[in-house]
């Protein structure tokens, strides 16, 4: 039996989601929340908290994300990453459930949780201030105005859904403006799987 | 950065569909010349639009104007080719750099080189990117042209026929080059002039016959590929005003009329694909050269294969399994395989990918698919640019496996 999607009690762009008695939340990214400074830093603060809320939460951004960012963070806190494009819904991190024991106590408890988490978030925070940075000046030389044969790529939407564990209904967002040899191909997740130790046995 | 032969395209992604193009050549000027001075040039080498500039009288060209990748490959020691190369990509790099102080990093710059280049091309272009980096390059790495065609397609499994003016290349790909399995033909567009060549002064034409601009063309407007050469003969003879080859060359009176020979059509696209029809005997022995094999760098280049029993020597280099999946996807790419099919003689005429997958079938291959890149001009490049896109940035050259960013020192 699947996932069935519930009330968004916590009204951000997100999606919740009840298997059985386990609750799973998923907080999107589009492609223009990419280039504000603090979005994917709110987004990673926001999914920390409702930690104890839901059993299972995960970011799901557009898969230009995917080669800037470190998948070890998102592992080390047990949240899920999910990449999307026009074709296809990948899950690069699958999200920890939170092991039971971990619940809320006593408030000192949390003071010092809470604490350990903001250090921890400090320095997520600098690690992805140098991503937006770089993601900001390709964005910026995506939109430059002088360019003779300029045009505006933005970041397709997905249109078919392929992992099966959590079972995720079809999102359309707004439709992508690449260059025409990018849609559709199958090189782009073949080269960004690159060094990741997926080498195919034929090769050259 | 595409390497061509004739072109040298490059550009960012922002360019959209097509890159920008300027000829892959150089002019070394005469630091004593008028023009020279006049333009207060500092650059020992000229390359891009500005080079028609200074080019003086037609003795220059043969010393001085540089086309530094004739058949692909440049020899190590060639000073002046690796010189025109260094300027072309700091021209090509200048020509898009960006506002200053606005956080730009540096490229990712992807270069593309003919799939049998050796190793000390990698390492002489690497070089000329880290002693040429003024903060334009983060990082670089370099992929065979075949391996680029393949990516711009958007075909993960597939043969790519490379066909330019000095040879053809025969590369499989499986999500990777597979190198070892390459076949190199020493025979390209220039050997399909020579052929036209002789043929106009067959016809008359000797004086003209000479002009190599002008050869190219008239193979480019009379050149017909057969699906069988002896049966378009013969259609050709018993019906030779349907095939007359008639080409009126622009802005003179030049004619040339091909007139009852006008079957000879059939031999120029014919030539390119298999040269072993004995017709081509009574040419050779009149003294055009015959394709022989060579060895350039690494590799060995057959003059004599024809296309078909080029694909399946290899294939068959390639794991049995493979096999099918490649014959399903055969990519023809380059200037090469641009030939027109009239309407009228669609008979007799065909496209190079019907001639190919004749010359497979003739040979037992069958379940073939066969097709041109989606832009045969631009494909190289557009696959240069889904490379730099996707690849990881953490992604490290390797010197075995040949792929991977390398870093460039600022």
């Amino acid at each position: 039996m699947g996932a069935q999607q519930t009330v968004n009690m916590d009204q951000d762009q997100g999606l919740s989601f009840l298997m059985g008695v386990k609750k799973a939340h998923v907080l999107i990214l589009k492609p223009d929340d990419l280039a504000q400074r603090n979005a994917i830093l709110d987004a990673i603060l926001n999914l920390s908290a409702l930690k104890y809320t839901y059993r299972l939460v995960y970011l799901a951004a557009p898969r230009l994300f995917g080669a800037s960012v470190d998948a070890l963070m998102f592992k080390s806190r047990g949240i899920g990453l999910l990449f999307y494009d026009e074709r296809r819904i990948d899950e690069a991190v699958p999200a920890q459930p939170l092991q039971t024991g971990q619940e809320p106590g006593p408030s000192q408890q949390d003071d010092k949780a809470v604490v350990a988490e903001l250090a921890t978030l400090k320095t997520m925070y600098l690690e992805m201030e140098q991503t937006i940075n770089q993601l900001r000046n390709d964005l910026t030389a995506l939109n430059n105005p002088h360019s003779m044969h300029e045009q505006t790529p933005r970041i397709p939407r997905p249109t078919q859904v392929i992992t099966t564990q959590p079972s995720f209904p079809q999102n359309p967002m707004h439709v992508g403006e690449l260059p025409s040899y990018f849609v559709n191909n199958p090189w782009l997740d073949v080269l960004s799987k690159r060094g990741c130790g997926e080498r195919d046995p034929i090769a050259g | 950065m595409d390497f061509g032969t004739s072109d040298f395209k490059f550009g960012p992604i922002t360019l959209g569909e097509q890159p920008r193009i300027v000829n892959n050549r150089g002019y070394f000027p005469d630091k004593n010349s008028v023009m020279y001075k006049a333009f207060e040039a500092t650059s020992d080498v000229i390359v891009g639009d500005d080079v028609p500039l200074y080019l003086q009288s037609a003795e220059d060209l043969s010393s001085r104007l540089i086309y530094p990748m004739r058949n692909g490959m440049i020899e190590r020691n060639d000073d002046q080719a690796w010189r025109v190369v260094r300027s072309l990509t700091t021209y090509g790099l200048d020509t898009f750099k960006p506002q200053p102080n606005n956080g730009f990093q540096g490229y990712y710059v992807v270069a593309s080189l003919s799939s049998v280049c050796p190793r000390y091309m990698y390492e002489r272009l690497m070089s000329t990117f880290s002693e040429n980096n003024h903060g334009m390059i983060r990082a670089v790495t370099v992929i065979p042209q075949p391996f680029a065609v393949a990516i711009g397609h958007g075909v993960t499994t597939c043969v790519v026929i490379e066909s330019g003016h000095g040879n053809s290349q025969v590369c499989p790909i499986s999500k990777y080059p597979i190198r070892a399995a390459q076949v190199a033909l020493n025979r390209g567009g220039g050997d399909a002039n020579a052929i036209t060549s002789e043929i106009l002064k067959d016809a008359g034409y000797g004086d003209l016959a000479n002009e190599e601009a002008l050869v190219r063309k008239v193979k480019e407007n009379i050149g017909l590929v057969p699906e069988d050469l002896d049966r378009a003969i013969h259609e050709a003879k018993r019906s030779p005003r349907r095939v007359r080859a008639r080409y009126r060359v622009p802005g003179t009176r030049v004619e040339i009329d091909l007139e009852k020979d006008s079957w000879s059509r059939f031999l120029i696209g014919e030539y390119v694909f298999n040269p072993n029809h004995e017709l081509y005997e009574s040419y050779f022995n009149r003294g055009m050269p015959k394709p022989r094999d060579v060895k350039m760098g690494d590799t060995v280049f057959k003059g004599m294969l024809d296309f078909g029993e080029a694909i399946i020597a290899s294939v068959e280099r390639c794991p049995v399994e493979l096999q099918t999946l490649l014959y399903r996807e055969v990519l023809l790419s380059g200037g090469n395989f641009s030939w027109s099919v009239p309407t009228k003689i669609q008979d007799v005429a065909v496209d190079a990918p019907t001639k190919v997958k004749a010359l497979l079938r003739d040979r037992g291959i069958r379940n073939v698919s066969v097709k041109m890149t989606n832009s045969p001009q631009f494909s190289v490049w557009h696959g240069c640019i889904i490379y730099g896109f996707a690849v990881p940035e953490n992604y490290e050259w390797d010197w075995q496996r040949l792929e991977g960013w390398m870093r460039v020192p600022n």
